[in-house]
C-alpha cells in the first residue's frame, strides 16, 4: 500500500496554505511537525478527501483517491483536530452512530464499540453523556471513533492534545501497534510523543514540506549545533536575549542553558546531543 | 436502514424535539380540542349567560338528542325548527316576566337548538328577512314568520348564484363551479351541526398553522445543526459519507413528520369520537354553510381538512430540510423557515389577490376550509377549484425541495 502525495497544494485566495507538496507514504507511523499555521491540518483535510486541493493529487496504489469515493473513505479513520461530537450522547452511542455512518453491521459495531471503549478506558463511563466528560475523554472518544472501521490510512490531527501523559502513554502504545500494517499520519505540537513512536517525521513549515526523514536521519541534521552552557541567573537573561535558548535549568547556583547555535556560542560551551525537539525549534528560529 | 433508524432516535432525543411534540399535543388535543368540548365552546351556559359550565359531554348529548326529531333538512323541518326555537323564545320571556328567572330546563332545550348556524343560514337563504331596524338576529325576535319560509333548495341556488354575481365569478368560471354544485345531493340529512362546524371551521383547519411553529423549531436544525456540533469533518470520512446522511436526514423529517401529525390528529380525532361520536357524518357541509359547492359529507369534509394539513406539513418539512441544508447557522434556519410560514400568513390580508392566491399554494398556509369557498385558479385556461390544488401543490413544493437540499448540504459540507 503506498499513498502518494504529488505536488499538492492549496491556495485560500492570496493565501498559501500547502505548497506543492509531494512524498510517499508506505504502512508505519508517519509525525507531522510544524508551527502553528504551517499547513498541516490543510494537509490532512487533503489526504481525508474533505478538502479539494487547488492543484496536485493524491494516489492510493495509483488510484485517485478522489475518484475512489466511498472505497476511499472506507480505508480511513480521521479524527479532526477540532473533534465534533453530539453532546447528549453517551460515549456508546456516539460511537454506535460512527459505526452506522462507516457502514459497519449493527452486531459488529457492538462488539468493535465495546472493544475500544475498553482500549481507550472509557468502558466505566459508557453510558455518561459526552458533554460530561473532560477534554482528555472528549479526545478518547475520538480516537476510537476513528479507529472504528479498522482503517488501513489513519490520519489523527493532535490526538494528544489535552490528554494527561499516563493517556499519551497508552495512546503512543495503541498506536504504535496499530502502525505496524498501516499508515498512520499523525500531527501533533508535542515533539516527544513523535521522537517515540514516529518512523518518520516530516517537518512542514510555511506549507512546504522541508524535510522528511526518520528520527536519528533529521537529528543528524542538528548535529553540532546544539550546546551547553552552564552561566550564572544573571547571565541567563542575557543569553536569552541574544542566543537560541531551547532549554533551561537550575543547577545550584548555576543555570544551564541549552543553546542552538551554529558556531560554538561561548569558550565554555559543550556539543551535546541533539533531538528532535532541538531540529524543530532549530527549523522555526525565525 | 440503520443510519434512518440512528438519525431518527437522535432526532427524538432532542429535548427540543420532545418539547415541542408535547407543546403542540397540549396545546391542539388538551387545550384546542379536550377545553373545547368539555367547557369552552360545548359546556352549557351558565344562568346568567357569562361563562360555560364544565359538562360538554352531557351537553353535546342533549344538542344531539334535541335535532333527532328532524332527520332531513325540508321547507317543513326548517319552519319547525323556528316554530319551535320562538316558541323556546317566548317561553323564556314569559318565564323571566312571571316568575323572575327562567326555568333551568327550558333554557337548557332552547341552547340546545344550536341557533347560531341557523340563524346564518337564514339569513344567506332569506336576505330579505333581515332588517336593519331590527337590533336582534333575525330570529330571536319572532319577526320572522315560519310559514313564509319555503322554498329552501331553490333559494339555496339563487343564494349561491347571487354570490358568484358579487364575486365576480361569471362566464366559463360559474358554469364550472355549478357544474361542481349540481353533486350536491338534495335533501340534506340534518342533525346537530355545531359540533361538527367547530371541527371542520377550525379545530382541523387551524392545525397546519400551530404545526408549522413546531415543526420549523425542529427540524431547522436536522441539517444546521451538524454544523453547530461541529461533525463535518467526521461525516465527510466515512463510508456512509454526506449523501446517504442526506437520505437518512430527509426520511428522518419526513418520517417525523408523519408521526408528529399522527400523534397530535389522533389525539383530536379520539377526542371527536368520545365527544361527538359519529353522528352526523353523513350530513352535507352546505349544512354549515348554505353556498359552499363542495359535494361533501362532514367525514369527506374532515378526511379533505386532515389530508390538507398533513399534505401541508410534509411539504413544509421539505421546504425546512432544504433551509436547513443552505444555512450553516441553525438559528438563522428556524428564523427563515418561521419566515416562509408566518411571514405570508402576516402580509397575505393586505397583498393584492392574486399574491394572495399564490401564498395560498405555499405549504401550511392556505386553508383547509378552502372547500368551504368557491375560489378557483386559472391555469392555462382552464379554472381549478382552490382545494383541489392546495392540497397538491405544497405537497410538490415540498418534495422539490429535497433534491435541492441534499446538493446544498453536500457543497456547504465540501466547504
Amino acid at each position: 500500500m503506498e499513498l502518494s502525495i504529488d505536488r499538492l497544494t492549496k491556495h485560500y485566495g492570496r493565501k498559501i496554505a500547502v505548497d506543492c507538496v509531494s512524498t510517499a507514504l508506505r504502512p508505519g507511523m508517519y509525525g507531522l511537525l510544524g508551527e502553528n499555521g504551517a499547513g498541516k491540518t490543510t494537509l490532512m483535510r487533503m489526504l481525508c478527501a474533505i478538502l479539494e486541493p487547488t492543484s496536485g493529487e493524491v494516489f492510493l496504489d495509483g488510484m485517485e483517491v478522489s475518484a475512489m469515493g466511498a472505497d476511499y473513505r472506507d480505508l480511513l479513520g480521521y479524527l479532526p483536530q477540532d473533534f465534533g461530537y453530539y453532546p447528549n450522547y453517551t460515549a456508546r452511542e456516539f460511537l454506535l452512530y460512527m459505526a452506522a455512518l462507516k457502514g459497519i453491521p449493527r452486531d459488529q459495531a457492538k462488539k468493535r464499540v465495546r472493544e475500544l471503549l475498553e482500549i481507550v478506558g472509557l468502558q466505566d463511563v459508557e453510558t455518561k453523556k459526552i458533554k460530561a466528560f473532560s477534554g482528555g475523554m472528549k479526545r478518547r472518544v475520538g480516537i476510537a471513533q476513528a479507529l472504528l472501521n479498522h482503517p488501513k490510512i489513519l490520519i489523527l490531527d493532535e490526538p494528544t492534545a489535552g490528554l494527561d501523559p499516563k493517556e499519551r502513554v497508552r495512546f503512543r502504545n495503541l498506536i504504535s501497534d496499530y502502525a505496524k500494517d498501516r499508515i498512520v499520519i499523525l500531527s501533533t505540537h508535542i515533539v516527544s510523543d513523535i521522537e517515540a513512536i514516529a518512523d518518520e517525521v516530516l517537518l512542514m513549515r510555511k506549507g512546504k514540506l522541508v524535510s522528511q526523514g526518520t528520527v536519528p536521519e533529521l537529528t543528524k541534521q542538528a548535529a553540532g549545533k546544539v550546546w551547553e552552557l552552564a552561566v550564572s541567573p544573571a547571565e541567563a537573561a542575557q543569553w536569552q536575549e541574544k542566543a537560541s535558548v531551547a532549554n533551561l535549568r537550575h543547577e545550584g547556583e548555576q543555570v544551564i542553558l541549552r543553546i542552538l547555535s551554529d558556531d560554538r556560542p561561548a569558550m565554555e560551551a559543550v556539543c551535546c546531543e541533539a533531538t528532535l525537539e532541538d531540529l524543530y525549534l532549530q527549523s522555526f528560529r525565525e | 436502514m440503520e443510519l434512518f433508524r440512528l438519525e431518527h432516535k437522535k432526532l427524538w432525543r432532542k429535548k427540543s424535539t420532545r418539547i415541542c411534540v408535547l407543546l403542540c399535543f397540549i396545546y391542539c388535543v388538551v387545550f384546542g380540542s379536550f377545553l373545547v368540548y368539555q367547557w369552552g365552546v360545548f359546556g352549557s351556559r351558565k344562568d346568567n349567560l357569562d361563562g360555560r359550565n364544565f359538562d360538554g359531554y352531557e351537553n353535546i348529548r342533549s344538542c344531539q338528542d334535541y335535532f333527532h326529531k328532524y332527520g332531513e333538512l325540508t321547507d317543513e323541518t326548517l319552519q319547525a325548527w323556528v316554530r319551535d326555537y320562538q316558541r323556546l323564545n317566548a317561553a323564556l320571556k314569559k318565564e323571566k316576566e312571571t316568575q323572575g328567572s327562567e326555568n333551568r330546563e327550558t333554557r337548557q332545550t332552547y341552547q340546545n337548538t344550536g341557533w347560531e348556524i341557523v340563524n346564518s343560514m337564514l339569513s344567506t337563504l332569506y336576505p330579505e328577512l333581515e332588517q336593519e331596524e331590527m337590533r336582534y338576529v333575525m330570529i330571536m325576535s319572532c319577526y320572522v314568520e315560519p310559514d313564509k319560509l319555503t322554498g329552501l333548495y331553490e333559494r339555496r341556488k339563487k343564494a349561491l348564484h347571487t354570490f358568484l354575481d358579487v364575486s365576480g365569478q361569471i362566464g366559463g368560471e360559474r358554469a364550472y363551479l355549478l357544474q361542481i354544485d349540481e353533486k350536491v345531493q338534495e335533501p340534506f340529512s340534518w342533525k346537530w351541526v355545531e359540533g361538527w362546524s367547530a371541527v371542520l371551521g377550525s379545530m382541523v383547519a387551524d392545525l397546519g398553522t400551530v404545526m408549522a411553529l413546531f415543526l420549523a423549531v425542529v427540524l431547522s436544525s436536522l441539517f444546521a445543526g451538524e454544523w453547530h456540533d461541529n461533525t463535518s469533518p467526521l461525516i465527510l470520512t466515512t463510508r456512509n459519507g454526506w449523501r446517504k446522511l442526506a437520505a437518512a436526514k430527509i426520511l428522518t423529517g419526513l418520517f417525523f413528520t408523519l408521526e408528529f401529525f399522527a400523534i397530535v390528529a389522533v389525539g383530536m380525532i379520539v377526542l371527536q369520537l368520545v365527544y361527538l361520536g359519529t353522528e352526523g357524518w353523513d350530513m352535507p357541509i352546505q349544512t354549515i354553510k348554505m353556498i359552499a359547492i363542495a359535494p361533501m359529507n362532514m367525514l369527506q369534509a374532515e378526511v379533505y381538512e386532515f389530508v390538507f394539513t398533513l399534505l401541508g406539513a410534509v411539504g413544509f418539512a421539505g421546504v425546512v430540510m432544504l433551509i436547513s441544508a443552505c444555512c450553516k447557522n441553525h438559528v438563522l434556519s428556524l428564523l427563515l423557515s418561521l419566515a416562509v410560514a408566518y411571514g405570508p400568513m402576516a402580509v397575505r390580508d393586505f397583498s393584492p389577490y392574486w399574491l394572495q392566491k399564490a401564498f395560498d399554494l405555499l405549504p401550511l398556509v392556505g386553508s383547509g376550509a378552502d372547500i368551504f369557498r368557491t375560489n378557483t385558479f386559472h391555469l392555462f385556461g382552464h379554472y381549478i377549484w382552490s382545494p383541489y390544488l392546495l392540497i397538491w401543490v405544497p405537497l410538490t413544493i415540498g418534495i422539490l425541495c429535497l433534491q435541492p437540499a441534499v446538493r446544498s448540504w453536500a457543497r456547504r459540507m465540501r466547504g
